[in-house]
Formats: structure tokens, C-alpha cells, sequence
């Protein structure tokens, strides 16, 4: 077994990637995937083995670079013969190849990169990038090689890492791409027009069952892959059930409230709370709801993922403040759900009939829940996952 | 009606006119402009890339033959310069050319390196550069000029692929693209795939500008110069 050095994948992958084996990683296009297999070969190589990348897509100089920017040092390794690369890409823009195998035409690729992996027994190779190859060669020839390229490298306790971007490609190629390997880690955005944040999570691993969870991350540079913990937004107006919600759906949660003229709490500066829910693990910031707090909600709402806006079914006349809050706290901008709270209230609203009154647009979902009683709670969770990660969960 | 953003040349406004009495470019559809090389692709890219700058739109600008300084000095020879606007960060150019290793001098939030044969790579700088832009902007340009170097350096279906995502992309967000391509430089399958990906198809042909397709309007035509200033009609 041997550490993948990003971190909580080996985790999810049961301690890491075992010798031989293959891993591909799938990502969105516009989805930063490259980084997933430098930090992989770095990693391995520090830890004492060999590697290799295959480039059809950057030349080795740059690669170099890329490598320095996040701090790590690939000119040493290459030097001390710990690394080196198979230069797929200077040959076909007109530039000189610099690595120890270049590669003059496609028909080549197959045999060096099977030399390059009998040169890195027990250690690793990165396939970056392997759609790029797919659009060169034949789609049945991809397959042939994926597979001699896999054998060989079990043969030589090889981990192969390929980088792969989906492109519109046939589900079908994409079906046998992913049968071909022993692990695949899917990458994927969260998109609310623009790319608010990446997301990683182990889809399949033949040596272990692996996780079912979806991890946050960025690129840094220097750095490399970081997760961090994604925050959720609750907010809407005043009296709404915010802080109630927030408490039903967190473990444990804290709220900075005072008792108002009303004697029931009031929220003056936030709500905070932890959710896991079925692998999914977030932050939760809760606003007030109040208009003299609204200087809160510009710092609340930074780097939020999702958010849930909380009303009160019963009272429409708060329709226009909730609407407010969207825009305050540019909710407009990320994936959210309408919470249609206090459904056990006489005269409240159907959430069709809030739709309508909030001019809401038909693709936000709009959940009736009783916050109090916990009825629709755990569904409002369910629907903000579901427009976050998608079908990938 | 159709909202129309003015393209940077008044006459070809004026050739585009709509029966509602406004014309340009369609805003947020996306055009291909095509024709052989030297007709001033290019040339039609930067007045439209200048126009929505001196609009106070931004515009996300990918260069795949051009360096960044090449594409300054190009387009200051027309009398556009770029540099106010690459200081105010209103200008993202994603270059692809320089060569970043060997010293690209500058690099900032808004100019980013890429590489020619990285498509994976362009996608992830436009997603960036996108997201940049629309934090501060509902409406913006974009330009890719140009898909026939893109075409050279990578397999033609590859390409395919990406300008679809890359046209998806800013599309999906209020954005108008346009891609240049030179005529016969790859397939004429390949044309015809690129051009039944775009609403809007433009060709200069070194005299006349063919509006071959346009939302709104039939096909239209006018003789073109090229001067100091740019494309006149």
C-alpha cells in the first residue's frame, strides 16, 4: 500500500493505493485535475520510490515550473534519476524533447510508456492526460493499451495514475474507460452559473469499499491539494425559525442571542453549527434576521456554498425582507433551498403559492417543513446536497 | 427583440440593423468569424474587444497565436490601447503562448499562462477567469482567437470538445463569445461541425464581410477596408 498524499483520500481509499494498482481521475471539465496526479508522484517519490510522468499536454519544462510553484522540487528528482518524464508533447509543437523517452509519432506511446513503467518497478507513473489520447487514437486501441499498460504495471508493483477530463464523450467509452481501472476518483464542480467549488469523492476501489464522501478542495500554490470544510448559509427574516433550523440540523451548534422585547431569543450575530449528514460534512452559518444586523451579513455570507432561506409560510407579508436577504447576502449567486417553515401555522402558504408570491424561479426547490416538530428537515438537507453534488452522490 | 451590443465597427452596426432598428452582435449568443488568413480575424476581434472595454464591459481574451506583449502592440497599432484596461483588471487574457517557464514577465489575477496542447488546462483558467469577471459584472465579451492554432497543435475532435465547453461556459453566464478561424485550415467537416456549434456566422474574405448567419436578420454583405483605425465598411 502506498500513501496517495492527498489528503482524506487515503482514507477513503482504505489507507492508500495498493502496489500495481491503477487510478483514474475523472473530472469536469474546468475542474483542476492535474494537481491530483503531481502531488501523487511527489509524495511516492519522497517516500524513497520512482516515478515517471507521461505529458501529452504540457512540456516537461513547464511541468517543471508548475511543480516549483507548488513548492515541491522535480529538478532535484530528475537530476537524482528519482524522476523523469516521457515527453508525448515537445515533438508535436516543434520544440525539442527533454525528457529520457520522447515520442515521435503515436505509435510508439504504447511500448515507451510499458518501458517507462518496467523503469519505475515498485514506484509510480502519471498519465496526464488521458483524454488527449482518446481524441488521438482509436477508441478500441485505447482500451487495448489501458489494458497492457495496466498488467504490466501490476506485473511491476506499478501504481499508474491517469488524468482524465470528460469531455462530451460517449457514456458508453467513458462506461469502459472507468472498467479498465482499479479505482476511480470522480472530480466534480459545484455550479451556480460560475464554478463556486470543486469536489472530489472515491466513486470506486477494487481493494476496499471505499467511502461514500464528498470532500471540498482547492489548489494551492505552494501547496498543492487542500480540502477544507464547506459552508452552508441559513438565513431569512426575522422570527423565521433560522436559529431553530440550524439547531435540528447540526450536532451541536451555538447561538449568540439575547432575549428581545418580545421575550423569546433573537439572534444578534450569528448561529453557527456542524452538519455530517450521510458523509456530507459542512459548517453551518446562521444570520440574523433583523435589519440593524444586516452589516453581519456581508461577512457571513463569504465563500458560502449553499444556503437555505428560511420563511414563514404564514406570514407573506416578510416575502419582500426574504428576497432582500438573497441579494444581502448574494445567495443569488449560489446553490439554495426555499425552507417553507411553520406549515403548521393556520393560513400559511403552499410552497407553490410562496413561488408565486416570491417570484421564485421553478428550479429552486421549495421544501414545507415544520421546523419545530422536525417534519421536512432532513429533506431540505437532502435537496441542498443533491443541487450541490449532483448525481454523483 | 433581440438586445444587440455594439461590435466595434458603427458600419457593421449598421449592416446588422434588425427591424426593431438596433444592430451589433446579438448579446449573449456566439459567433464564429471566419475567412482565409490575412482578412483581419483578428482585427475584427479587437475593435470588439475594445468596444465593450470603453463600455465599461470586461472581456476574458484567450490568445493562442499571439503573446501578451505582441497582442498589446498589435492592438496599439490600431490605435487600441489595452493597457489602462489590463491594470484595471477589466482585460483577463488567458495566453496561451508565452512561454511561462522561460520567463512570461508578467503574471497577475488577470493574466494567466497556459499551454497551446493543454486543453484541460485552457478550461480551468476560463472557469477561473469567468468566475473573476462575473463577480463584479453581469454582462462581459469573450474572444478566442484563434481555434485554428488550438486546431494545429491538438486532434480536431479534441478541440471540437472544448470550444463546445469553452462556448457553454460563457454562454451559460450572460457572456458573448466569438472564436476566429481561418478558412481550410482543417477539414471541411470540421467547419461545418464549427459552425453548427455558433448562432452567428461572419466571413471576411479580404473584400467583402458576409454576414452568413445572424438571429434576427438575413443574410447581408458589405465591402470592407482595413485602416488605420481598423475594419471600415
Amino acid at each position: 500500500m502506498k500513501k496517495t498524499h492527498i489528503p482524506k483520500l487515503d482514507d477513503f481509499l482504505g489507507g492508500g493505493i495498493p502496489e500495481g494498482s491503477s487510478i483514474l481521475f475523472c473530472a469536469v471539465p474546468g475542474v483542476e485535475c492535474e494537481a491530483f496526479g503531481y502531488q501523487i508522484l511527489n509524495g511516492i517519490i519522497e517516500d524513497g520510490h520512482k516515478g515517471f510522468i507521461f505529458t501529452n499536454v504540457s512540456e516537461p519544462n513547464d511541468i517543471i515550473y508548475e511543480f516549483s510553484q507548488y513548492g515541491w522540487n522535480l529538478e532535484k528528482n530528475l537530476q537524482e534519476e528519482k524522476a523523469f518524464f516521457v515527453d508525448g508533447s515537445s515533438n508535436f509543437i516543434g520544440l525539442p524533447p527533454t525528457g529520457k523517452y520522447s515520442i515521435n509519432e503515436l505509435s510508439q506511446i504504447e511500448g515507451i510508456v510499458l518501458k517507462a513503467i518496467d523503469d519505475v518497478s515498485n514506484g509510480v507513473g502519471v498519465i496526464n492526460n488521458l483524454s488527449t489520447l482518446i481524441d488521438y487514437l482509436e477508441e478500441d486501441k485505447i482500451i487495448e493499451i489501458l489494458d497492457k499498460w495496466n498488467k504490466r504495471a501490476k506485473a511491476n508493483n506499478t501504481i499508474l495514475v491517469y488524468i482524465f477530463t470528460k469531455w462530451g464523450y460517449e457514456q458508453k467509452l467513458i462506461n469502459t474507460i472507468k472498467n479498465s481501472v482499479d479505482s476511480i476518483v470522480s472530480l466534480t464542480s459545484i455550479e451556480e452559473r460560475v464554478i463556486i467549488g470543486q469536489g472530489f469523492m472515491v466513486t470506486s476501489a477494487s481493494w476496499t469499499k471505499p467511502q461514500n464522501n464528498m470532500v471540498l478542495f482547492f489548489v494551492l500554490q505552494p501547496g498543492g491539494v487542500k480540502i477544507y470544510i464547506p459552508k452552508i448559509l441559513v438565513t431569512g427574516p426575522y422570527n423565521a425559525g433560522k436559529s431553530s433550523f440550524v439547531k435540528s440540523i447540526s450536532k451541536r451548534s451555538v447561538s449568540v442571542e439575547r432575549m428581545a422585547l418580545e421575550k423569546f431569543p433573537t439572534t444578534i450575530a450569528m448561529d453557527i453549527g456542524h452538519v455530517d449528514h450521510n458523509g456530507f460534512v459542512a459548517d453551518i452559518f446562521g444570520t440574523p434576521g433583523q435589519e440593524r444586523f444586516d452589516l453581519m451579513l456581508d461577512v457571513l455570507s463569504k465563500e458560502a456554498v449553499g444556503a437555505f432561506i428560511i420563511v414563514d409560510s404564514s406570514a407573506p407579508q416578510t416575502f419582500a425582507r426574504a428576497k432582500e436577504m438573497i441579494n444581502k447576502t448574494h445567495a443569488k449567486a449560489i446553490p439554495k433551498i426555499i425552507v417553507a417553515n411553520k406549515q403548521d401555522m393556520l393560513g400559511a402558504l403552499s410552497p407553490e403559492q410562496i413561488r408565486e408570491a416570491m417570484k421564485l424561479d421553478k428550479n429552486i426547490p421549495i421544501i414545507p417543513t415544520t421546523i419545530t416538530e422536525n417534519i421536512g428537515v432532513e429533506k431540505a438537507l437532502d435537496a441542498l446536497l443533491k443541487l450541490l453534488y449532483g448525481d454523483t452522490k | 427583440m433581440i438586445p444587440r451590443i455594439e461590435s466595434g465597427i458603427p458600419e457593421f452596426d449598421e449592416l446588422t440593423l434588425s427591424e426593431s432598428g438596433i444592430g451589433g452582435i446579438p448579446e449573449n449568443s456566439s459567433t464564429l468569424i471566419y475567412g482565409p488568413p490575412k482578412t483581419g480575424k483578428s482585427i475584427f476581434s479587437y475593435q470588439f474587444t475594445y468596444q465593450g472595454l470603453s463600455n465599461d464591459e470586461p472581456c476574458l481574451y484567450i490568445t493562442t497565436d499571439q503573446g501578451l506583449n505582441q497582442l498589446k502592440n498589435n492592438m496599439f497599432d490600431f490605435q487600441m490601447p489595452i493597457e489602462k484596461y489590463i491594470e484595471d483588471k477589466t482585460l483577463f487574457i488567458i495566453d496561451t503562448t508565452s512561454n511561462i517557464s522561460e520567463g512570461m514577465q508578467t503574471k497577475t489575477e488577470t493574466i494567466v499562462s497556459s499551454d497551446i496542447n493543454n486543453p484541460t488546462d485552457i478550461m480551468v483558467k476560463v472557469g477561473s477567469g469567468v468566475k473573476y469577471i462575473c463577480k463584479k459584472y453581469p454582462r462581459f465579451r469573450s474572444v478566442l482567437d484563434s481555434s485554428t492554432t488550438l486546431l494545429a497543435y491538438n486532434d480536431t475532435m479534441l478541440i471540437l470538445r472544448v470550444l463546445k465547453a469553452y462556448l457553454m461556459r460563457v454562454n451559460g453566464v450572460g457572456g458573448t463569445p466569438i472564436i476566429t478561424y481561418t478558412e481550410n485550415s482543417a477539414d471541411i467537416m470540421i467547419e461545418t461541425m464549427l459552425k453548427s456549434m455558433v448562432d452567428n456566422i461572419i466571413k471576411l474574405d479580404g473584400k467583402t464581410v458576409i454576414v452568413e448567419a445572424m438571429n434576427g436578420i438575413g443574410k447581408r454583405s458589405a465591402k470592407y477596408k482595413i485602416k488605420d483605425h481598423g475594419i471600415i465598411l
